[in-house]
């Protein structure tokens, strides 16, 4: 079992490295290109929310006010996810990142503006509701179930269906092998890293159109950051739309499609992610230089 | 060395907590006094006591077996109350009225079949409130009415379902977000009204109900009560059933998983009102029909034998470890064991003590309970 583990670690050290290596050319090039030519154009994209949204979004956020009860977090904020898209919300602490993903999980109050999946607003929905639309999410902490086994787990995942989709189950194995050999163990006894695959696995059992990730990387050993990152670029590029919100800035801007950057829970700065990482600005207020 | 070790920790243990050690001690001790006994030795102490004495094996099985039949009403009983403790985050001092209802409206039902003609109808409802004919005129026993015994265990079950949810709608629900001690306060206010309304309706007179003509019988050379046996067999069903349905099914999960983790079910999809539903359902109906196998085996019903129940079944589940039903049921166990074997030494008058005695020692030992950490709704 633990040479499965190894063996599948090992694998995604080479990928890592590869990939960093091509996102870090990238990352400097883009570097030079900002510092050549700025003009009004490149600052426009850089502070309204929706000039880089792609024109076909699934997912649409316009002039969200939300909170919890009274007290409001989030003002007037603007985001989209596109179809098989990779987004990352990062900001300092407090800057209400993980209360946008909750807003569009129907775990907060709404209180202005409107959220919609393909055109259907869902700010008024449960969660239970929006689950159905599509759209998934794993909180970032306590996101198992600790006293079930992990095929238990799984099986939550997919509650709302009438059967337990068997081949469903099958796929999560095929995507976290150590899951299947783990299947009867109960959750909570498993180390940090694999309870975060069974929580991703249980958000993946519906096969969503959008992931909503919370913070995945949050109390993972360094070494296994890498390899969780890496999942969730493959999850991406089989075709699952992400929003994901990481303390972890840089590497989460490395490898996201396009980021947004929030302060006070107001947009401060949204662009391709590369960009967003090379920019001095951002660089310099919410990235320590 | 890894004796030395043992006795160090052991030491160690003592020096720390002493009480545990006169508590092993007293514990060793009553047991070979048991044994003493069983054997007919008897050492004189002083003062006109003696270690030991005589007590035929008949006799102690006897205790024993009446602590299993106390002991499974607990536990069945316990079930509901801790599967509403985990999955609600309460704890609901109206279960203990719960089993009263059920047990008023499962006996009306019975005897009303079993006494059909003999009594009018209303009096048979109200379950004898104004006297009439006699328990064994009407002749409701397993052995002359067994129909009538079934269906007063399916009334006793659906009503007391139809009063917990209603209970639920109209109480619980709309305080459901407010916490435990709110709930729990409220809870005790359903408990006084659920039980002055059975009084109001029902009277308050203790009466007898169930007919004993033939009902202690010999199986096989062993002398044996049949109402005891049927608690007996109902109340294992009843425990297999649920410990089937939490572990084999969807529903079972959902409600494990919501004991578990409230907000990651709301998020995962698990229609929480529905499984919280669910968990009325079957811990109204689980008390309800404690309630009636509890009355058919001591024979007489009154409207405040749920309320003096209640506080055993919360030491059951306390003991056994609060939100397991395995634990519910090895704790009713433990007390109606405790309750029973402890006449051997102190009169009927004091045994209550005993059993919550043995429940303040076993959680200074384990303040989790027996089955913490199995956390299995």
């Amino acid at each position: 079992m633990s040479d499965a583990a190894g063996d599948d670690r090992t694998g995604d050290e080479t990928d890592v490295q590869a990939s960093d290596g091509e996102t870090d050319v990238q990352a400097s090039d883009g570097e030079t290109d900002v510092r050549s030519d700025v003009d009004a154009n490149d600052v426009r994209a850089r502070t309204d929310p929706r000039a880089s949204a792609p024109e076909d979004a699934i997912l649409r956020v316009r002039n969200l006010d939300a909170g919890y009860g009274d007290l409001q977090i989030l003002t007037d904020v603007d985001l989209d996810v596109g179809d098989g898209e990779y987004v990352t919300i990062v900001g300092p602490n407090g800057a209400g990142k993980s209360t946008v993903m909750k807003s569009v999980f129907g775990l907060t109050t709404h209180l202005g503006g409107t959220i919609t999946f393909r055109s259907e607003p869902i700010h008024e929905l449960p969660p239970e509701r929006i689950i159905h639309q599509g759209i998934s999410y794993v909180p970032q902490s306590d996101n198992v179930f600790a006293g079930l086994s992990v095929r238990e787990n799984l099986e939550m995942g997919a509650y709302i269906l009438d059967e337990v989709p068997e081949s469903r189950i099958e796929t999560i194995y095929d995507r976290f092998p150590v899951l299947r050999d783990r299947q009867g163990q109960k959750a909570g006894t498993l180390s940090g890293g694999q309870r975060q695959m069974v929580a991703m696995g249980r958000a993946l059992m519906l096969d969503p159109d959008l992931l909503l990730l919370d913070e995945p990387s949050a109390g993972l050993a360094p070494d296994l950051v890498q390899d969780m990152f890496d999942r969730i670029d493959r999850i991406n590029d089989d075709g699952t739309a992400v929003l994901m919100v990481e303390q972890n800035a840089k590497q989460a801007l490395r490898r996201c499609d396009r980021g947004y950057v929030l302060t006070q829970g107001r947009n401060a700065y949204t662009d391709a992610g590369d960009r967003l990482l090379a920019d001095e600005e951002v660089r310099r207020k919410f990235l320590g230089g | 060395m890894g004796l030395t070790k043992a006795l160090d920790r052991g030491r160690e243990t003592v020096r720390g907590r002493p009480l545990i050690l006169i508590t092993w001690l007293a514990g060793v001790l009553l047991a070979l006094d048991i044994l003493a006994r069983l054997a007919g030795v008897e050492i004189a102490l002083a003062a006109g006591r003696s270690f030991g004495g005589s007590m035929s094996a008949a006799q102690f099985g006897n205790l024993v077996w009446n602590g299993v039949i106390v002991g499974l009403i607990f536990g069945l009983a316990g079930i509901g109350l801790s599967m509403t403790y985990s999955i609600l985050n309460f704890a609901n001092f109206s279960h203990g009225d719960l089993l009263t209802t059920g047990a008023f409206t499962g006996w009306g039902a019975a005897l009303l079949i079993a006494g059909w003609g003999l009594a009018e109808t209303g009096s048979l409802v109200l379950v004898r409130a104004a006297g009439g004919p006699s328990p064994n005129e009407i002749g409701a026993s397993v052995i002359q009415a067994p129909i009538a015994i079934v269906i007063g265990v399916v009334v006793a079950a659906v009503a007391t379902v139809l009063v917990t949810v209603a209970i639920d709608r109209a109480v619980y629900r709309p305080m459901r977000d407010r916490g435990g001690i709110p709930l729990l306060i409220a809870s005790i206010g359903v408990a006084l009204a659920l039980r002055y309304v059975v009084q109001f309706v029902f009277g308050s007179r203790s009466r007898g109900v169930t007919a004993t003509e033939g009902v202690r019988t010999t199986v096989a050379g062993v002398g044996v009560n049949l109402h005891e046996l049927t608690l007996f067999v109902v109340a294992l069903v009843l425990m297999v059933g649920m410990h089937l349905l939490l572990q084999r099914t969807k529903l079972g999960t959902a409600m494990r998983a919501m004991a578990d983790n409230k907000d990651l079910a709301l998020v995962t999809g698990i229609p929480t009102e529905r499984v919280v539903t669910a968990t009325w359902v079957l811990g109204g109906a689980l008390a309800g029909v404690s309630g009636f196998l509890y009355v058919l085996e001591r024979g007489t019903i009154e409207f405040n034998i749920g309320w003096f129940l209640l506080l055993f079944i919360f030491a059951a589940v306390i003991l056994g470890g609060i939100g397991s039903i395995y634990g519910a049921i090895a704790g009713g166990l433990v007390i109606g064991l405790v309750h029973e074997v402890s006449l051997v030494w102190i009169s009927g008058d004091f045994n209550a003590a005993a059993a919550f005695l043995i429940m303040i020692l076993v959680l200074l030992y384990r303040p989790e309970g027996l089955f913490s950490g199995v956390t299995t709704a």
